[in-house]
């Protein structure tokens, strides 16, 4: 703390994202940040992993093809040595990546790899957690450390989940909300940092 | 081993007589103060709170869990509080269930949600393809949506065909799970089984099969429903027939199983008859037990031999474990566990259990203290009231002042967190209280002077009574900041260092640590210290000292914390813990106290 680079560690955007400098971030023109955004050193998106075919019938075709491979809300902090990664499968016979969504107030823990189709907001993954292929998250969801979340796995709304493979451990209580909020944390990292409200 | 992290539990007053009296009577401002000077304990409870008592693991809860009852203005905790069910949803599929399909179709989703018996990984719905022909990848469409289908989990490879179970459709796998039996071979529905006995090739079958074995050891194999629904036809029959009851009474009419003689009846086979009075005696033979497997009729078979032999080939590994035979639900098409073990090459997939979201109710005023949306989709609550917005928080922190601060650019003063307390060895410890309400409150703390339980640490409180500014908003902060508060916690901090310059001895540390001071205020909180003397653990074995417990090198203090402060008086409010002294100015005084306990950290092993 005492002995900064000068240039500073990260890259603070108009938006107020704090991207590291020892971020590897690949394909960034596919990742979509909203804002107030932490992204530590040797955190990996892998922008590169898009959608090879389009939703052809689906979507508007006339339209430009949606690029997005990973989109972040904000006040997530993705710590120290995370991995995203979009999640990838055979559609319709051919091999396929799916877009990575993460809501607001997305906490990931250091050394996570996730992989999943969609995370809610207000979420909790600890350290060293793999999130596997397709799952899915939703609000206000805490995941402990060293947990396992098989692919496909859907986790509702105010659960706790531990354990490889994951299994509910308990209920976020009531008075346990205003807990995911990252907004503090997000203050206290940076090129000049604040320290934390005691 | 992992770091130790400062805890603060509250204690529910629920668990409590004597508080529970308290919260309900109205609150006498005669109880006394708790003395903090010798660290007395106040007289209302004439105990202190061991948070070590067998009791107060169920009563202790750390701030989230606890709600708030804001016409009892007491503290509600989990185990107190009424719950009532508002939605219920599949947790895997997320769709909600109405509470008619509940009653019909039980508490496991009815779609196609299965968990895997052997991990409870969620299965996923797979093809299963009949040959990789790599021709078919040209046109991929036709190919991959076809044949068997079979639930596979992602986490553990583990594929329902293990037990012989595929599907024809895709969708509305719970209703074809429940036709099948493991192997494949379909279970019988009632109707089925009914035309199955008149079937004239099935009761010639049933005969040649009689006549190969001793004809009076045969019996049919009769799966768990089966055999319930035969006996209950037996029975049926048996209460209707007319010679069976000799007496006058069942003539009155066509009793029922819960018609008391029908009762009595049944009761007097069980009890021999001896207990009743010669009627019912009379009536003992007049019915009879099933007989036959078509009455319901199934031997126990008792040879274990495949079973055991089973065992020998598979091993520990090839048996299901508690957890696993404890999620599988019952399955009626089941045979009868007579001679057999439970292998997982036996176990079915689990239809995912429905969660719910509940409301909470205070336990003594029936009022709602917690509601969320029936929506499932929805994560806000209508009501929701936490005691974290009534009672002020308390963060730990370790206070070093011998490491002379470090940097002025951080406000932390704190050693390695975790690390274990030196015995012996006075150690500070920064609370602060956060004040969560928007008046003003007046904080007394009150902690017994040593620990309870076998290793008495000394605890002293060095400013146990404070006032806490309101929660007002942050702007006030801001405009005061450049002013009033954040000078003061400079200064004092300032002063510290200059102190303290070489100080571990006790000289230093009286310089730095007033008695009766605050060490450092702000908006709404105000943080205090904490000067503890840990205890040494050490054991004297010869002298019949029992061993180390678990838990029991963690430093924890209890502390009475009573809070007071002036409130608008409220419209609708009863006002039990309430009295007005001056409520001419509609301001009436609030007070609530309550035990908590710090656990502040290990101490280390001598």
């Amino acid at each position: 703390m005492s002995r900064r680079p000068p240039r500073g560690e990260y890259i603070e955007t108009d938006t107020g994202n704090k991207v590291a400098r020892k971020a590897t971030l690949v394909g960034t023109q596919n990742i979509m940040l909203g804002g107030k955004t932490v992204i530590q050193p040797e955190v990996m998106i892998r922008g590169d992993l898009i959608r090879s075919i389009q939703s052809s019938s689906s979507s508007a075709s006339g339209a430009a093809p949606n690029n997005t491979a990973v989109s972040i809300g904000r006040y997530c902090f993705l710590s120290r040595g995370c991995c995203l990664r979009p999640p990838g499968r055979l559609y319709k016979g051919a091999f396929t990546y799916m877009p990575l969504r993460m809501g607001d107030h997305v906490f990931v823990g250091p050394g996570s790899v996730v992989q999943a189709a969609s995370i809610g907001s207000h979420v909790h993954i600890g350290a060293r957690v793999a999130v596997g292929e397709f799952a899915i998250i939703k609000d206000y969801v805490r995941v402990l450390d060293g947990t396992v979340i098989p692919p496909n796995m859907v986790i509702p709304s105010f659960s706790i989940v531990a354990g490889q493979p994951a299994r509910l451990i308990g209920e976020v209580p009531e008075g346990g909300h205003e807990a995911f909020e990252l907004r503090d944390l997000y203050k206290t990292v940076g090129n000049n940092p604040q320290p934390a409200p005691s | 081993m992992a770091a130790f992290v400062p805890y603060t539990y509250f204690q529910c007053p629920c668990s409590d007589s004597s508080t529970l009296a308290q919260s309900s009577g109205s609150n006498s401002p005669s109880s006394a103060h708790p003395d903090p000077d010798d660290g007395g304990i106040d007289d209302d409870s004439d105990r202190a709170f061991d948070p070590r008592a067998p009791r107060s693991n169920y009563s202790l809860y750390p701030l989230e869990y606890l709600l708030y009852c804001e016409d009892c203005h007491q503290i509600r905790c989990p185990r107190c509080v009424a719950e009532e069910i508002v939605t219920y949803y599949c947790p895997n599929c997320l769709f909600e269930v109405p509470s008619s399909n509940l009653k019909s179709e039980g508490n496991r989703c009815t779609r196609s949600c299965f968990q895997c018996p052997i991990c409870i990984g969620p299965l996923a719905v797979t093809s299963i393809e009949t040959k990789p022909d790599p021709n078919l990848l040209a046109a991929p469409d036709s190919a991959s949506h076809s044949g068997p289908y079979a639930l596979t989990c992602s986490y553990c490879n583990w594929t329902s065909t293990e037990v012989g179970i595929k599907f024809e459709k895709p969708n509305s796998i719970h209703a074809q799970l429940a036709k099948l039996r493991n192997g494949g071979t379909s279970r019988l529905t009632a109707k089925e089984r009914k035309e199955r006995r008149k079937d004239p090739a099935y009761t010639s079958q049933r005969a040649a099969a009689g006549s190969e074995r001793e004809s009076s050891d045969w019996q049919e194999d009769l799966d768990l429903e089966t055999q319930f629904a035969n006996l209950k036809l037996f029975y049926q029959s048996q209460l209707a027939d007319p010679n069976s009851a000799d007496h006058g009474l069942s003539s009155l009419g066509d009793l029922g199983f819960s018609s008391p003689s029908s009762l009595s009846r049944i009761m007097s086979i069980y009890t021999g008859g001896s207990l009743h009075d010669k009627k019912a005696k009379s009536r003992v033979g007049a019915m009879r037990e099933a007989l036959e497997s078509d009455e319901g009729l199934q031997l126990a078979d008792l040879d274990e031999s495949a079973a055991i032999s089973r065992l020998r080939q598979e091993g520990y590994d090839g048996t299901a474990s508690t957890e696993q035979l404890l999620e599988q639900p019952p399955n009626l098409g089941e045979e009868h566990l007579h001679g057999r073990a439970r292998f997982t090459a036996e176990l079915r997939p689990i239809p995912y259990l429905l969660r719910t979201k509940r409301s909470k109710r205070c336990p003594v005023c029936r009022h709602i203290i917690s509601k969320p949306e029936a929506k499932m989709q929805t994560t806000r609550f209508r009501i929701r009231l936490v005691a974290g917005s009534y009672i002020p928080s308390i963060a730990i922190r370790p206070l070093s002042l011998s490491g002379a601060g470090g940097s002025f650019s951080s406000s932390s003063t704190t050693t390695v967190p975790g690390a274990p307390l030196e015995p012996l060895k006075p150690a500070h410890f920064l609370l602060t209280f956060k004040n969560p309400i928007f008046e003003t409150v007046k904080v007394t703390l009150g902690t017994p002077a040593r620990t309870p339980g076998r290793f008495a640490s000394k605890v002293t409180v060095l400013c146990p009574v404070f006032e806490i500014g309101a929660n007002t908003d942050v702007w006030d902060e801001a405009l005061k900041d450049s002013s009033g508060s954040d000078r003061d916690g400079r200064r004092r901090r300032g002063k510290g260092d200059e102190g303290g310059g070489g100080g571990s001895g006790g000289g230093g540390l009286t310089n730095q640590i007033e008695v009766g001071k605050i060490w450092e205020r702000g908006r709404n909180w105000v943080s205090i210290v904490v000067e503890v003397m840990p205890a040494s653990l050490h054991l004297r074995e010869d002298e019949g000292d029992l061993p180390l417990r678990e838990e029991e090198d963690v430093l924890e203090i209890p502390m009475f914390v009573r809070v007071e402060w002036e409130a608008d008086v409220g419209g609708d409010e009863v006002g039990s813990a309430a009295h007005g002294r001056d409520s001419k100015e509609a301001r009436e005084k609030r007070e609530l106290a309550y035990w908590c306990v710090l656990g502040l950290g290990k101490i280390r092993r001598s």
